[in-house]
């Protein structure tokens, strides 16, 4: 875990093809939902892996949680202790709280960014191609070794954003140490990591949208914001849909950045100021040997994503066109 | 050249005799002895040096003590050694051998996870009191008995100098003799703020750091020795943390987030590229300083407490355990009782690396002798034996120490209040081990 990387089944959900696959299946048309039947019966195998791998584990997970359970000692069953002394537990409301700032600010700044340069790369450029490839690049960069890289880059004095910002009087913040800073490089490289792969969701949305509609929108009259703002967000809104669910899931599960970018001081910041849920749960279960413990705080992960998953599929109808919904005429 | 050949031939004869005679004078600290049966043994390590040196006592063992084993070593790095070990434990796959570090050891024999090696010892005659307390009081259960790891190497802490930025400062070399006052006057001679030159580093992690300076005034660092109580709080350790606040404050010590971290590694970074004078570091890091550093140098023992008078030093001894349900406990400990052995321990005591744990003076001098005609002090590290200081620190509240020196050196917040946050969390977790 210390080395990173994402847990296989978890690969199969950032899977945008199973993801949309999933998510069409409860959508509201007969089309989708048959469309569904066949990709699901497609993707069954991986499915089952995923059942083995990931559901059987939460069930695990579930049965430690009511246990208290250090690994060498037998368990000891205390019923739903663990999640009682979760509630009460302030390290865990800071974690939480850590991620929702985290969540407003890596979010937005996501999907602006992304948007922004999958906007610029659907256009036809010279080395349009090595332009798409660099920005994609840190996705399939090691987490691990690029937050040590970022790790360096934030250091104080020799650090290469100190030297930027030394004409600001900026050289020696201890941007990783001081508890109000440690989220900023945590959310920093967060973003970076993942703005290729949503980068790359926008592309495929964009270049899904018909030229017509945009050769019709022209003849209107409609000059480039209106185009934006009409034609392509409307159209879009499957893709940043998905991104935004993406990116909500990914948000709370971050770990690597944290772990290693605090490991050389205090792991998740002093006062936990950097800690994020998974830190949490992975500190108390491998430093302080609460395995039983660690588990209920999983399940409050997987619940706390499972809500706000359900709430973002519940509230889409809101905002979410798709094509192949009958067309409505908006005032 | 007949009389040189009859000379040669009886000086080999004189030799040849007198080897046995000389053998049999000597008798080994720690004995070998054959196992009864062989078998197949796995052992891990977190060190890749020392998977060659371990690897070469292994081959031995197997040849002259054990032959048909077979065993299978396997690294670990250390950023997931103790994670891979916890969950070998939850599925009762412990591997037969593990090397052990002391903070992490109080968890496994709190929890009888570890075998008992002491009966092992007794049986062949050993003494396990000849490590000395230091070396296996941590490795001991709770009541002071059994003897759960046996000492692989032993570390003590001491301060490495650059001498060409003392003879720039125009300072006599720094002897055993010196105190507290001396050290401070040294750091703010050294200090040259203008060239982002440091005149020390002396507080980081546990073992290198201020918890040497605590034990200097009589106080058991961070925890009382019996893990009772949060001793952060006492007079000692207030004075001790003061006196370095004061160095940082007057800008003598860079702040953990100048130096990159908390660890001893990062400042040695600083060390190297002239930007530190002086800094705390075990004796661990001489073979990289005598690879690295390109200007003169030298180590010496802590500068006394002015008031105890006393110099002291952590002591580290990472040993080798092996698990209760050890399947082949006999073959187990006999290959333990190997490794810790004279014969055993001479790879590492060659190898220069690390000090061996075997207290044979042979060894140890075989150790000194490894790096070479020198004159750097390595005995400094041998004599802070002396009046060492056992690790107290357990691996649970270890980012306690970690949360303590950011508070005091990098955020300013005031030593009564730094300390008074740490035994709060320290407390409340020792309350809840005894639960």
């Amino acid at each position: 875990m210390a080395s990173g990387g994402t847990p296989v089944p978890l690969l199969y959900l950032t899977n945008p093809y199973v993801m949309s696959t999933l998510l069409n299946f409860f959508g509201h048309t007969p089309l989708s939902r048959r469309k569904a039947f066949w990709g699901l019966a497609l993707v069954a195998p991986n499915l089952l892996g995923l059942f083995f791998f990931f559901g059987v584990p939460v069930i695990i997970a579930f049965a430690t949680s009511l246990n208290e359970w250090n690994v060498l000692a037998p368990p000891v069953f205390t019923g739903l202790d663990n999640f009682g002394r979760m509630l009460g537990d302030n390290l865990f409301w800071r974690a939480l709280g850590n991620t929702v700032k985290l969540a407003l600010g890596v979010i937005p700044a996501e999907v602006i960014l992304a948007l922004g340069v999958a906007l610029i790369l659907n256009q036809q450029l010279p080395a349009r191609g090595i332009f798409r490839t660099a920005y994609f690049l840190p996705v399939v960069t090691s987490s691990v070794a690029a937050s040590v890289v970022w790790t360096w880059i934030f250091q104080p004095r020799y650090g290469l954003l100190g030297s930027l910002l030394q004409p600001f009087g900026l050289r020696d913040t201890a941007w990783l140490t001081r508890p109000e800073l440690v989220l900023i490089p945590v959310g920093v490289v967060t973003v970076w990591q993942r703005l290729g792969f949503d980068m790359v969701l926008f592309l495929a949305g964009l270049q899904a949208i018909p030229r017509e509609l945009y050769e019709a929108a022209t003849i209107d009259g409609a000059g480039r914001w209106q185009r934006l703002r009409y034609v392509t967000l409307p159209l879009l809104s499957p893709t940043t849909f998905l991104v935004l669910t993406l990116l909500v899931i990914s948000v709370f599960q971050i770990f690597d950045q944290v772990y290693i970018m605090t490991a050389r001081t205090v792991r998740g910041g002093v006062d936990g100021s950097a800690l994020t849920l998974p830190v949490f749960l992975y500190e108390e279960a491998f430093t302080r040997n609460r395995f039983g413990y660690a588990s209920a705080v999983a399940l409050g992960l997987f619940l706390i994503i499972l809500f706000l998953t359900a709430l973002q599929l519940w509230g889409q109808r809101l905002w979410v066109y798709y094509e192949s919904e009958a067309p409505e005429v908006k005032a | 050249m007949l009389r040189r050949s009859v000379t040669l031939l009886v000086l080999l004869a004189l030799v040849t005799l007198a080897v046995p005679v000389m053998a049999q004078e000597t008798e080994p600290t720690i004995p070998a002895a054959p196992c009864v049966a062989p078998g197949e043994l796995t052992l891990w390590l977190w060190d890749e040096n020392w998977a060659e040196v371990i690897g070469d006592s292994v081959e031995l063992w197997k040849t002259e003590y054990c032959p048909d084993a077979e065993v299978t070593i396997e690294v670990n790095p250390w950023g997931q050694y103790w994670d891979l070990l916890k969950t070998a434990a939850a599925s009762g796959d412990l591997p037969d051998i593990f090397t052990m570090s002391q903070p992490n050891a109080f968890f496994y024999i709190d929890n009888n996870a570890l075998m008992d090696l002491e009966p092992y010892f007794e049986a062949a005659g050993i003494d396990s009191n000849l490590w000395g307390s230091g070396s296996v009081g941590p490795y001991r259960g709770a009541d002071g008995t059994g003897l759960y790891s046996a000492p692989v190497e032993w570390v003590t802490v001491a301060v490495y100098y650059n001498k060409d930025m003392m003879d720039a400062a125009g300072l006599e070399y720094p002897t055993a003799d010196w105190t507290w006052d001396d050290f401070a006057e040294y750091a703010a001679a050294l200090t040259d703020e203008e060239a982002g030159v440091y005149g020390a580093e002396v507080y980081m992690e546990y073992q290198s750091g201020f918890p040497n300076w605590i034990a200097m005034t009589g106080v058991s660092p961070l925890i009382e020795a019996d893990r009772s109580r949060c001793t952060l709080q006492d007079a000692g350790s207030i004075e001790a943390l003061q006196f370095l606040k004061g160095l940082a404050d007057a800008g003598y010590m860079p702040p953990p987030s100048i130096v990159g971290s908390t660890s001893p590694d990062d400042a040695f970074n600083l060390f190297k590229s002239g930007q530190l004078a002086m800094m705390s570091v075990g004796a661990w890091k001489l073979p990289q300083a005598f690879e690295e550093l390109e200007f003169n140098w030298d180590v010496v023992t802590f500068p006394k407490n002015p008031t105890t008078g006393r110099s002291r030093s952590t002591l580290h001894a990472v040993g080798y355990s092996a698990g209760a349900n050890a399947e082949n406990p006999d073959l187990v400990a006999n290959l333990i009782q190997f490794l810790v052995s004279d014969e055993g321990q001479r790879f590492f005591a060659e190898a220069g690396g690390v000090a061996p744990g075997n207290p044979n003076p042979e060894l140890q001098q075989m150790w000194i002798d490894s790096f070479g005609d020198t004159n750097v002090n390595i005995q400094a590290f041998i004599d802070a034996i002396q009046d060492s200081q056992g690790i107290t620190d357990f691996d649970e509240i270890d980012s306690v120490n970690n949360e303590l020196v950011l508070n005091i050196f990098d955020l300013g917040m005031s030593v009564e209040e730094a300390t008074a946050k740490a035994c709060e969390v320290i407390d409340a977790y020792i309350a809840s081990m005894s639960e």
